[in-house]
């Protein structure tokens, strides 16, 4: 017989997890749906076609560029961010939230006026950078949405390290590039590890700034979630859906590869 | 000690270019818009039917996401739920999706044929309805919503919750009493943090609920027209058509009042999650 005490805990136990419940219901009805509409033959039919592969190639490439690209300004000012202190820090921060913040379709008309004004507009031709309908915009457009978020995530890895550890360092005379290097870069290691790989993920899902500023062209500038839209509004269903379903994939395997290594770093 | 102070400085110019580049990235826009266009922009009625809907869609989206996402991040905080880290990975996953997965996914969702069914049983028509706004907005609301109040749980000792529930508390009277106002700022920070993301969903509302400014009257419920809200788009779909229109200047104009509505949640975001011990952070 269970006692009474016992039923209240089961039931308040219970209470809480249906909601858990209802939100994986949720999740389990949009992914099965999916699949069924999808149909394991025109999944293996769109597999085939060249496109997909180059699809997936062209994203994995302009996303691990534009990643790279965030951590070498990321590491720095999150850094800076965690260590130091300046003026109106508050609303510092808040200016560096915002690329990431607002939405991205508005950071790609922002991005589109950026690039057609007076300093950017003559140095790119002068350079001979071509940004529209380009992959070099689509890794522009990447970079801006992803490096917020990227130091919001190695401000969140330094902060996991205590400064004690560089004072002790720099007491015993290190000096500070040297602590930083030797010290709080390699104890901050896994949690920037893991930043990497959500930055990259982050990166790899960016779709609505290109939207409007580097315009889709099939077969130059379709990253993956690019070519879902323009297969959709193309009337390729199940070429989109498959290019989605690849979309899933990489999101599953980059955050189980996230908590594999557990990093507890903040995404927001 | 010359080599320190030479590090701080470098430190401390990546930091401030990096921020005069995010000012320069919205202020060399300002010469794309005029002030007549934004006037002209501000007497259509469109606009604020528009401004009326997003934050019409964006509060509703909330509330769903507190009601559903508090009690859920509690669960995931507390109890040993079997199957967690599949549950933790499918949740975080989500809000590394691309907007257009997610659009394309719900789309799918709602017209696979036994749904549609019941859909055409119950007679009501979810794609390209107003109310499905708020699903598309749902998704990526909850995702973080769920992120940041979980963390927000997990700051609080369960230590505090025994003590009360040793001197005699019920668990509902500790969960009102200890638990929610001990992890109140993580979870107002979670809750703006909601709002915001809401409001900035503009890829999976597109391929979801497309437009409704060109169509028909007849097509609104009297509800939407009694909120003054038909025929009108949340904001970044309504700057998406503008641009697409080729009416740069007053697409222009919305993106503006888009950064200036994330510069103020966000800035009350940051101001609550630094009053906060650790709430929000790591």
């Amino acid at each position: 017989m269970i006692k009474h005490s016992q039923l209240k805990q089961i039931s308040w136990v219970i209470f809480f997890s249906a909601f858990v419940i209802i939100i994986l219901a949720g999740i389990g009805f949009l992914i099965t749906t999916n699949i069924l509409f999808l149909g394991f033959s025109d999944f293996m039919y769109y597999l085939q076609k060249s496109r997909t592969w180059i699809n997936i190639a062209t994203t994995i490439w302009t996303a691990s560029i534009a990643t790279v690209l965030s951590m070498f300004v990321g590491i720095p000012v999150g850094y800076m961010l965690a260590r130091y202190k300046f003026p109106c820090q508050k609303f510092m921060e808040t200016l560096i939230d915002l690329p990431v913040m607002v939405p991205p379709a508005a950071v790609g008309i922002f991005l589109l006026g950026l690039f057609k004004t007076f300093p950017l507009s003559s140095a790119t031709s002068i350079l001979g950078i071509k940004v529209d309908h380009a992959l070099s915009g689509v890794i522009v457009a990447q970079f801006t949405v992803t490096v917020s978020f990227c130091i919001r995530l190695t401000m969140a890895s330094f902060k996991t390290v205590s400064p004690r550890y560089e004072y002790v360092g720099r007491s015993l005379g290190a000096s500070l590039p040297y602590a930083f290097f030797k010290i709080s870069l390699p104890l901050a290691k896994n949690s920037l590890l893991v930043a990497l790989i959500i930055v990259w993920a982050r990166s790899c899902a960016e779709w609505e700034s290109l939207m409007l500023f580097v315009g889709g062209i099939q077969g130059r500038t379709d990253v993956m979630p690019f070519a879902v839209y323009l297969d959709f509004v193309g009337g390729k269903l199940g070429w989109a859906l498959t290019t989605s379903m690849f979309c899933v994939l990489i999101a599953i395997v980059s955050m189980y590869a996230v908590h594999r290594i557990g990093g507890k770093a903040h995404v927001r | 000690m010359s080599g320190s102070r030479r590090f701080v400085y470098v430190l401390y110019a990546i930091t401030i270019l990096f921020i005069l580049s995010v000012c320069w990235l919205f202020l060399s826009n300002i010469g794309y818009t005029d002030t007549q266009s934004i006037l002209e922009l501000f007497s259509r009625p469109w606009f604020w039917k528009s401004v009326r809907l997003s934050l019409l869609t964006s509060s509703v989206t909330t509330i769903i996401a507190i009601v559903v996402g508090i009690p859920a991040s509690y669960a995931l905080s507390r109890f040993n739920i079997p199957g967690k880290t599949i549950i933790d990975i499918l949740f975080a996953s989500v809000i590394v999706l691309p907007a257009s997965t997610i659009g394309l996914c719900l789309m799918v969702a709602f017209q696979y044929e036994p749904i549609l069914k019941i859909q055409q049983a119950l007679g009501i028509r979810i794609v390209h309805s107003m109310p499905s706004i708020i699903i598309a907005q749902l998704v990526l609301a909850l995702a973080f919503g769920i992120k940041a109040w979980r963390a927000a749980f997990d700051d609080v000792n369960p230590r505090y919750e025994h003590v009360a529930r040793s001197l005699g508390s019920s668990r509902m009277r500790t969960f009102w009493k200890v638990t929610l106002p001990s992890a109140k700022v993580g979870i107002l920070a979670g809750i703006v943090l909601a709002w915001t993301r809401a409001m900035a969903e503009f890829g999976a509302v597109l391929l979801f609920s497309s437009t409704f400014r060109n169509r028909h009257e007849t097509q609104f419920s009297h509800i939407a027209n009694f909120l003054g809200i038909d025929r009108a788009d949340i904001l970044p779909v309504g700057m998406w058509m503008e641009i697409e229109g080729g009416n740069i200047e007053q697409g222009i104009a919305i993106g503006f009042v888009l950064v200036i509505i994330t510069l103020l949640s966000v800035y009350a975001l940051n101001k609550i999650s630094g009053k906060g011990s650790q709430a929000n952070k790591v």
